[in-house]
Formats: structure tokens, C-alpha cells, sequence
């Protein structure tokens, strides 16, 4: 048991770190403790960050060179992502392209795609976003009801998809619809990659509760899509999802990096804000910074033992759920503490100074549980897929996913 | 990075698992309330080596890791195993200068408990019931001597908990404090271990009856009331096994870890173990509620355990404190 690095990982490091600091000047910086950053209004210094990283290599770890990945391993990528946020760059423009759609168009695209797609995606010439939840099906995703119908050598698709990050941003996105009403309601889903320029999709960012735009409704008039835009066969858009969202689940929480503001962060905070407070707050700001870094502490570990199975060689497995839900909560308990040291600030949505990365991250939180599979759905799977608890009985098997 | 069990701690897991599972059992646990003896008792485990394990080889031991223990710990914990392997780690790192009680420790010539709390009266410590030599903290030095031990009716009888008032003292070191602490750290991440064997079983007796029992025409592991219960509780165990990973490897290999991921380790034990034991009472209705049924000698453990050795409220403080002067670097 260790937790170095090896002399090649140390190798690694090393560069990663080397050409981090050759390129800082060019790179966007996220301000003290900041998570996120608005893509609309950091648009164009967000995808000038990814350029400069690809073409210093950092991006497309495990990507193949092909099309403009380094052909690296997991590891390496762990790498690169524990010295970009060390180096305090946000999350990438492409987090999602880079996550989850470059993913599935690796495994189910054509030759043809990969070619087109992936460089420029590498690039971030290209944003993506992920075209899965609708108003009707979230959760229960597979009743999804956007329509695609054959048509010649194109799909015409009509439909309505919502809580879509980026899109306000993106060009291209996977997108999930219904090709077959008449089969049960998995079996009926087949899978494109859409122009989201192209004409008959409108997109229309929604606020969220914290006051910004990061997901928008995205509509579909007859828009067509080539043949050649599937990803997978007819069909099988089930099984090409699958593949998105294990995708999902492992870089939402999987190998050990914090959901969230770092609890480095929160031990920062209490060093400069724990002695403002009267005595016998600081007691229990003590409680509530211990409880956070506690729940910090254990996710930490644990996303490194299922980093050890993928660096020998391992699959991620259903267990990956439970990264993602224990780092939620511990999130949560880290956002609190912060948010309680405050003190009297903590009532509103800054310092008075005008901080207010505290109050954003307290914001962010709730968002963490429902995206990419809510608690709930999360402790389906876990109960069914790693306890082997009986399923619920179920009243959906119908065609169309209509009950 | 791998932070994973080696072949001969795999191999250690397993063949203690075989013996706990042969000499100790939650139907023992019961026995022990009833005035039974505590099983596998002191000269079973001094017999397998158990006691010596992290004992140097001079002093016949056989010199392994904190990690080497804890795996062995867990495996004790999940059959509610007495007395606690948490006494031998701990009085090893107090004795590391005194290879004749050492020995002693390792043979089970002696049995040792070790004293939280003043030497004149010590608060209820672990397995100081049936023990023969005291070591306690007098004035800031250590002591070794024999006592008077007097215990109360016991909530869970595999501890072994007495107060003790010693009757005789001979100091071994001066200026033992730095020593002490460190002791009482190595004991909360063998504790943590114990816990983490504890609440692992009663998880899985959980999860086996919600996959038997019946109610309203579907088995109960259907219903997301006790899914979502016992998967709260799995996910804590889970958790918890990487704390004590932590912190019995930090103990060895990165000294200056050990406080924090002790610290961490206990605290989250005591909740995990609480969580996994109310859990499996609760989904197993009346029966789990019952004397003959083995839900309450893992409810027991997790009342008593969570408060020994500290409690989570002092190891949350410690946490944060240590947090706020860097420790998480
Ligand atoms: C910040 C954010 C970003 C997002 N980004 C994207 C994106 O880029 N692309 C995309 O496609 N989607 C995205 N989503 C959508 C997200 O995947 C869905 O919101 C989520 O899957 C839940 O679906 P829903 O909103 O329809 O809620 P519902 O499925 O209607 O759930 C409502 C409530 O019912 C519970 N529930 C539902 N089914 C069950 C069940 N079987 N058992 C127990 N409880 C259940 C849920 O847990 C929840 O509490 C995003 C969401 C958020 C909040």
C-alpha cells in the first residue's frame, strides 16, 4: 500500500506541472475558491484555455492519438486533473464533450465521425453538450419522447429537451430520441450527434436558483439529421446511453477528487475565520468544519481504492454510484461549514466585502444531486447492483414508454 | 498510487476470519452477558500470535505493520470477538522500550489492560476486567502495576470495561506524554477497525433478511424505505474501511498522518457502526428486537464503542483543529 507516485507517474507530474506554469499566463484562472465559471460571459477565454492545454498535450489523455489524443493511461489522467486544479483552472468548456459525449462517440461512432468530431472537440473548436432529459423523462430517462423518423438519407426529429448544460454555447450534442413507439421503451431509442446550429433548433436558457444560466431548453422543429449522424445502430440507443452514463458517473466523483470546493479550501476558511467567531460558536463551527472534513476525508479515500482497480487494469464498476452520493453529502457538509463560518454574512448571498464563494458553492450543492442520476436513483442502483436488494415492481414495460 | 491490501494481508484477512469465526461468535456475545465466558478469551488469541502482531520479533513478536493488525481487527469485530486486539496495539507502542513486558504482551504471560483516566480510579477501560497488569499515564509518566478492578453490569460484555484503581506502580518512562497520545491513537484506529468488522456483519445480516422477508406480497429489500436505509449504511461502511486503511498504514509508513486519519477513523466508526447496528434492528421488526436474535449484541457494540477511547464530538474537534493548524496540507 503506498499512495506515491512512481518514478514514471513522478515523471509525469512533473512535466504536467513544468508546462502548467510555461502556459499560466495564457490559461483562465478561477478566483479564490471560485468552481464554476459562466461560460457566456468567459466563453471565448474558456475555449482559448482548452486550445492552450490541448496543444501542450494535457487534454485527450487517454484518447487515441488518432484523433488527437496522447493514448494515455487513466492514471496519467487522474494526473492532469489533480494539477489543473491545483493550478486553480476552472473546469473545462468542454467538461461535458471531454466527460461524456467524446466518450461515446469513441465506442459507437464510425471512423467518419471520430475524424471529424474528436480533434476539433480536443480543440474545443467545437463545445458539446449532452441532449438526454426532456420535461416528461429525467430519471426515468428511457421514456424520453422526442421523435426521430427515417426519411431518405436524413432523421427528422421533433421533440423538446431541457436542463441542457452548455447548450447555450455548444455546437454539437448527443442527442437520445425515439425511432420506434411501437417497441417496449428501451428497445425503441437510437442516438445522433446534432448540429446545434443547424435549423430548427432553438435554444433557450433557463435561470437556474442561484441566479445564472448554466442549462438551457433546447427545441426541435424538423430538424434533419443525416444518416450518418447516428451513433450505434437503430435501436440500440439504450446501450449507447449506457455508455454516457457510466462515462458520467466515474468523472462525476470517481477517483477521489472533491465534488465541490476542495476541503483544503474549508480549512483555509476556518484558519482565518474561526477566531471572529464568539467561543462558544467557535465550538460548534468546530463540529460542523470536522463533520465536513470527515465526510471529505472518507470519499477522498475510498474514490482512491476504485482509482487502484482502474490502474491495474479494472472496469468501473456499479460502486462508482456511491462515490458520486457520498460526495454529494460530504459537498453539502462542506458548503455548510463554510457558509456557517460566516457568521452574520451567512444570511446573505455575499460578504459584505462581496465575496461570495461560500454562498455560491451552498448554491451549487442542490444541483449536485439531482444532475447525472438524483440520490434517489443513485441508491436504486447501489441497493439493486452492489446489495443485490429485489427490484421494484414495475408498471412501464409498455411500447413508447406510455403507461 | 495503490491503496489496496496486499497478498499477505489478504491472506492474513482470511485465515483470521477462518479463526474468529471458529472461536468467537455474536451468540458468544450473548452468552457473555449471561455470565459466559468471553471467547475466544486471552489465551486463545496470545495461542494464534494475535497479540504480538505488532510486537518487534526480538521481543517475540512477530514485528508487523498496524495494517497487518487492523485486517486481523476487522475480522474479530465482525464476530464481536473479546478481548480486544485494540489493547495489544496500543500497550506494544507503550512497551516498544520494554522488550521484557513486551514479551509478556506477545506470550499472553501477562494480560494487560491499559487505563484511560487517572491511575487512582481510571475511567471504565477496555478489557481491564480480566486483567493482570495495568499500564496507565501517572503524573505525565508512564506506569506499569497491578490493580483493583472493578466493572459494572455490562451493556456489552465482550469489552471487558472496569475501573481500575492501581495497587501497585513502577514507572517506566518520565515524560511519557508525546508516547501516550500516540498509544491512544494507534488504540482508536484498532478500535475503528473492530467497528469496521462490526458494521460490515450487520449490514449483511440486514441485506440477507431483506432479500427473505415478506410483506405485502414483495420482499422488503424492494421497498426503497429499507433499500435506501441499508445502502446509507453499506455506503458508510465502505467509507469507513478507507479511513482505517489510512490510518493503520499512516501509522507506520506517514507518522505525521496518524493524528488526523486516527482521529478521522474513530469518529467516523462510531456513527457507521451505530448507523450499520439501528439499521439492522430496525429491518428486521420484532424478531431483531428479540434476546435470541443477534441484531442487539451489534447494537450493543455500537453503543459502547462509540463512546470509548473518545467520542465522536472530541474526534470531530480534534479533526478540525488539526484541519485548521494544516494537516491536510
Ligand atoms: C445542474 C443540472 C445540470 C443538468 N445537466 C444536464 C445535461 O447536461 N443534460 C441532460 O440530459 N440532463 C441534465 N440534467 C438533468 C438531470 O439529469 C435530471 O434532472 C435528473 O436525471 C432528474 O430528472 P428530473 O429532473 O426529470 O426529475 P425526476 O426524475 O422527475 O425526479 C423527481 C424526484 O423524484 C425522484 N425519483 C424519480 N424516480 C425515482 C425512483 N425510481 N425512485 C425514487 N425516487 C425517484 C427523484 O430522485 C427526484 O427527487 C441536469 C440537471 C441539473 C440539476
Amino acid at each position: 500500500m503506498d499512495f506515491d507516485d512512481t518514478p514514471e507517474e513522478a515523471d509525469f507530474r512533473a512535466g504536467v506541472r513544468k508546462t502548467l506554469e510555461e502556459h499560466a499566463g495564457e490559461l483562465l484562472h478561477a478566483g479564490a475558491g471560485e468552481d464554476v465559471v459562466d461560460a457566456r460571459t468567459h466563453e471565448a477565454e474558456m475555449r482559448r484555455t482548452q486550445r492552450v492545454l490541448h496543444e501542450a498535450g494535457l487534454i485527450g489523455i487517454t484518447w487515441p492519438r488518432e484523433y488527437g489524443g496522447q493514448g494515455g493511461t487513466l492514471v496519467q489522467q487522474a494526473i492532469v486533473q489533480q494539477e489543473l486544479a491545483r493550478a486553480g483552472v476552472p473546469p473545462l468548456v468542454n467538461h461535458i464533450g471531454l466527460g461524456m459525449c467524446g466518450p461515446t462517440v469513441i465506442a459507437h461512432g464510425s471512423d467518419e465521425q471520430r475524424s471529424r468530431y474528436l480533434p476539433r472537440l480536443l480543440r474545443a473548436d467545437d463545445v458539446w453538450c449532452q441532449l438526454f432529459s426532456e420535461p416528461a423523462s429525467g430519471s426515468d430517462l428511457a421514456a424520453l419522447r422526442t421523435t426521430a423518423v427515417r426519411d431518405g438519407d436524413d432523421w427528422v426529429v421533433n421533440g423538446q429537451k431541457v436542463w441542457t448544460t452548455l447548450a447555450h454555447v455548444a455546437d454539437f450534442g448527443i442527442l437520445l430520441t425515439r425511432t420506434d413507439p411501437e417497441k417496449p421503451k428501451h428497445a425503441g431509442l437510437t442516438m445522433f450527434v446534432v448540429d446545434v446550429h443547424a435549423p430548427g433548433v432553438t435554444v433557450r436558457p433557463l435561470r437556474q436558483m442561484v441566479g445564472s444560466a448554466g442549462f438551457n431548453e433546447v427545441f426541435f422543429d424538423d430538424v434533419r439529421i443525416p444518416d450518418a449522424e447516428r451513433l450505434g445502430e437503430p435501436g440500440e440507443g439504450w446501450r449507447v446511453a449506457l455508455t454516457t452514463l457510466m462515462n458520467e458517473r466515474v468523472a462525476i466523483g470517481g477517483a477521489g477528487s472533491d465534488l465541490g470546493l476542495p476541503v483544503e479550501t474549508l480549512a483555509a476558511h476556518a484558519r482565518e475565520r474561526l477566531p471572529r467567531l464568539d467561543p462558544e460558536r467557535q465550538v460548534l463551527a468546530r463540529q460542523a468544519v470536522g463533520r465536513a472534513v470527515v465526510a471529505a476525508l472518507a470519499t477522498r479515500y475510498t474514490g482512491y481504492r476504485r482509482f487502484t482497480v482502474l490502474s491495474q487494469g479494472g472496469l468501473p464498476g456499479p460502486e462508482a454510484s456511491a462515490g458520486k452520493l457520498a460526495g454529494t453529502a460530504a459537498a453539502k457538509l462542506v458548503a455548510d461549514a463554510g457558509v456557517r463560518l460566516l457568521g452574520d454574512d451567512a444570511v446573505y448571498a455575499a460578504t459584505a466585502d462581496g465575496d461570495d464563494t461560500w454562498q455560491r458553492t451552498q448554491g451549487y450543492v442542490p444541483g449536485l444531486a439531482i444532475a447525472g442520476g438524483t440520490d434517489q436513483v443513485l441508491r436504486n442502483i447501489l441497493g439493486e447492483r452492489v446489495l443485490g436488494l429485489p427490484p421494484e415492481p414495475r408498471l412501464d414495460k409498455d411500447p413508447g414508454g406510455r403507461r | 498510487m495503490n491503496f489496496d491490501l496486499g497478498p499477505d494481508q489478504r491472506d492474513a484477512a482470511g485465515g483470521a476470519r477462518d479463526f474468529y469465526r471458529g472461536s468467537a461468535s455474536p451468540a458468544a456475545a450473548r452468552a457473555a452477558l449471561e455470565g459466559g465466558p468471553v471467547e475466544p478469551g486471552h489465551e486463545a488469541l496470545a495461542g494464534i500470535g494475535y497479540l504480538g502482531i505488532t510486537v518487534p520479533e526480538s521481543a517475540g513478536g512477530a514485528g508487523g505493520s498496524l495494517l497487518d493488525l487492523a485486517v486481523v481487527a476487522e475480522q474479530g469485530g465482525a464476530v464481536l470477538a473479546g478481548p480486544s486486539l485494540v489493547t495489544a496495539a496500543r500497550a506494544a507502542v507503550l512497551l516498544a522500550e520494554h522488550p521484557d513486558l513486551a514479551a509478556q504482551l506477545a506470550d499472553g504471560s501477562a494480560a494487560f489492560a491499559v487505563l484511560d483516566g487517572p491511575v487512582t480510579g481510571s475511567a471504565p477501560s477496555i478489557d481491564a476486567a480480566g486483567a493482570t497488569l495495568f499500564l496507565g499515564l501517572d503524573d505525565g509518566a508512564l506506569v506499569v502495576g497491578e490493580g483493583e478492578a472493578t466493572p459494572g453490569r455490562p451493556l456489552d460484555a465482550t469489552r471487558g470495561l472496569a475501573g481500575v484503581r492501581l495497587t501497585s506502580r513502577r514507572v517506566l518512562a518520565e515524560d511519557a506524554g508525546a508516547l501516550w497520545a500516540r498509544a491512544r491513537q494507534v488504540a482508536a484506529v484498532v478500535l475503528a477497525a473492530e467497528d469496521l468488522g462490526a458494521a460490515d456483519a450487520a449490514v449483511q445480516l440486514a441485506v440477507d433478511y431483506a432479500k427473505e422477508r415478506e410483506a405485502f406480497g414483495r420482499r422488503i429489500g424492494s421497498y426503497q424505505a429499507v433499500k435506501h436505509m441499508l445502502v446509507d449504511a453499506w455506503v458508510g461502511v465502505d467509507q469507513l474501511r478507507s479511513l482505517v486503511w489510512w490510518a493503520a498504514w499512516a501509522a507506520d509508513a506517514a507518522p505525521d498522518e496518524l493524528p488526523l486519519a486516527a482521529s478521522a477513523a474513530k469518529a467516523h466508526a462510531a456513527e457507521v457502526l451505530e448507523r450499520a447496528a439501528e439499521t439492522c434492528v430496525q429491518v428486521h421488526g420484532g424478531i431483531g428486537y428479540t434476546w435470541e436474535h443477534d441484531a442487539h449484541l451489534y447494537w450493543r457494540r455500537a453503543k459502547v464503542d462509540r463512546l470509548l477511547l473518545g467520542d465522536a464530538a472530541e474526534h470531530l474537534d480534534a479533526v478540525a483543529r488539526l484541519a485548521v493548524a494544516g494537516a491536510l496540507g
